[in-house]
């Protein structure tokens, strides 16, 4: 191995063998000879970074939004997610192809190709860690309060001032888990499946209780709408913007990597992009607006927090046990988001600092868990200055780290004949840096009063 | 014709070009927050969006 080759691998990755990749390349091998349907299957069962980014995505914020827009818009918003999360492809098809063509790591390679600013500083620093951090305050929030309207359904009272510590536990033993060999991947990434399908089968039930107004449902899929003036404007560029970002694009180019994935790889990279991270991230998203179109909406309630929406919605859904399954499926959001954070933090960290990643020791557990911090969050709101100040330096920063990828895959001292040569592909991923542009511009015409208000 | 991937000063023709066209976007989103205002700035807006899907069809180009 030559010593470029050697700097280029990824350290996570030594934890799984070389029988282990070349029994899994055997398998890919198999698979492309078998019919769709064997192809298929076996695709999803050796999938695993794109659930680990769907699940990480899938969070508070993502949920509350969702749940807001039902509860507001009905149906009416839903072609939204499909677009913003179908622009999002492009960008991790870029991923892709560093991890299964280049075999490099993305912000080593921008901090040699972009300097460090943008490579370890916005993508590394800010991007991924400070944002796992900061972030987590939101998944602790929500997480503690579920399990506290959970708990007296099933007999018990478990208050938000002792469950966090259930929730510190479970959370970080996963977090921990990542990265010890094979089976410890393993663990994660099936947990996270295991989330996925709660969600899916939980919320599907409360809808199939509820109600689907079928009509109303295909013509917010297909047929566009917005609110009308500025506030269309402001929802389409921040829900088109806002489904995946720089933390999305670490954690899969990444968890790639720690998998041993290469050039035979690229296919079911592709495959778990679309039906590992795009379809449960659309699915979930869509059975959460259409249980709050057909409650909320329906009898005109609009309560602004999550907590608030989910008290609201509780009486709505009939039987205690159907209570149950909605609260369950929503306390799977906070706990992958913060495992999938941790380590998409953990992992940055490394990478920003220049430290070689090992799960045993004791820098790797440290950076893994400062997202723990957000246990805070049961006394205190977070730091509104810092979330402020994050929310700008994001705004500002992600597009110019989508230019660097983009850059990136257009690069032939990068990539060399591996780069982009597609055109659709491209034009994909400039629509996407275009949409993370306005983000900034508006953000920044919001600051000198230039915005509509 | 404008080779993307050679350098032209400091940066190459599609760092210059992803400049651009974060000027133009600019230049529509100003525009358009004036025409949704009052009305006003129509020209910017047109001029905005014509040059924003100008970039994009270049910069889509692939290398060669």
């Amino acid at each position: 191995m030559s010593e470029q080759e050697q700097a280029r691998k990824y350290p996570l990755a030594e934890a799984v063998s070389p029988e282990q990749l070349q029994t899994e390349t055997a398998e890919l091998e198999r698979l492309q000879q078998s019919p769709p349907w064997t192809r298929a299957w076996g695709y999803l069962k050796l999938g695993g970074p794109g659930y680990l980014d769907a699940a990480t995505t899938l969070g508070a914020g993502t949920l509350t939004a969702a749940m807001l827009s039902g509860a507001a818009f009905g149906y009416k918003t839903m072609w939204l997610l499909w677009v913003s999360m179908g622009l999002g492809m492009f960008m991790m098809a870029a991923c892709a192809r560093f991890t299964c063509r280049g075999g490099f790591r993305v912000i080593v390679e921008q901090n040699r190709y972009h300097g460090v600013i943008v490579g370890s500083l916005m993508t590394g620093l800010i991007g991924t860690a400070a944002v796992a951090i900061i972030f987590n305050y939101g998944q602790y929030s929500i997480g503690t309060h579920l399990i506290e309207s959970l708990a007296p359904m099933l007999g018990f009272a478990f208050p938000r001032q002792v469950n966090w510590v259930l929730f510190m536990v479970v959370t970080s033993y996963l977090t921990l888990s990542y990265g010890r060999g094979k089976r410890g991947i393993t663990i994660v990434e099936s947990f996270m499946k295991l989330a996925i399908a709660t969600m899916l089968i939980c919320f599907g039930v409360c809808l199939a209780l509820v109600g689907v107004d079928w009509r109303a449902l295909v013509r917010g899929v297909f047929v566009p709408w917005l609110p009308s003036g500025v506030a269309g404007v402001d929802l389409f560029v921040a829900s088109s913007a806002a489904a995946i970002g720089v933390m999305d694009w670490i954690l899969f180019q990444y968890a790639g990597l720690a998998r041993g994935w290469g050039r035979k790889h690229e296919t079911l990279a592709r495959f778990d992009i679309v039906f590992g991270l795009f379809l449960p991230f659309v699915l979930v998203n869509y059975l959460v607006i259409a249980v709050f179109a057909g409650t909320l909406h329906e009898v005109g309630l609009a309560p602004e927090t999550a907590p608030e929406l989910a008290s609201a919605l509780a009486p709505l859904l009939g039987p205690t046990w159907s209570q149950i399954l909605f609260y369950v499926a929503f306390l799977a959001v906070p706990v992958t988001t913060t495992v999938g954070m941790s380590i998409a933090g953990a992992i940055a960290i490394h990478e920003a600092l220049g430290w070689k990643p090992d799960t045993r020791s004791l820098r790797w557990k440290v950076s893994a868990l400062l997202p723990q911090v957000g246990f805070l969050a049961v006394w205190y709101p977070r730091p509104i200055w810092l979330v402020v100040a994050i929310a700008a330096f994001l705004s500002l920063s992600n597009n110019i780290v989508g230019w660097s990828f983009y850059l990136l895959l257009n690069d032939r001292r990068v990539l060399g004949e591996d780069r982009s040569k597609s055109y659709v592909w491209n034009l994909g991923t400039m629509l996407l840096l275009t949409l993370l542009n306005c983000v900034a511009i508006i953000y920044v015409f919001n600051r000198l009063g230039w915005w509509v208000r | 014709m404008i080779d993307l991937d050679d350098r032209y000063g400091p940066w190459s023709g599609r760092v210059w070009g992803l400049i651009v066209n974060l000027a133009a976007n600019a230049l529509a989103l100003y525009g358009l927050a004036g025409y949704l205002r009052d009305g006003s700035h129509l020209p910017h807006l047109v001029i905005g969006v014509a040059l924003t899907v100008g970039c994009i069809f270049l910069l889509a180009k692939p290398s060669q």
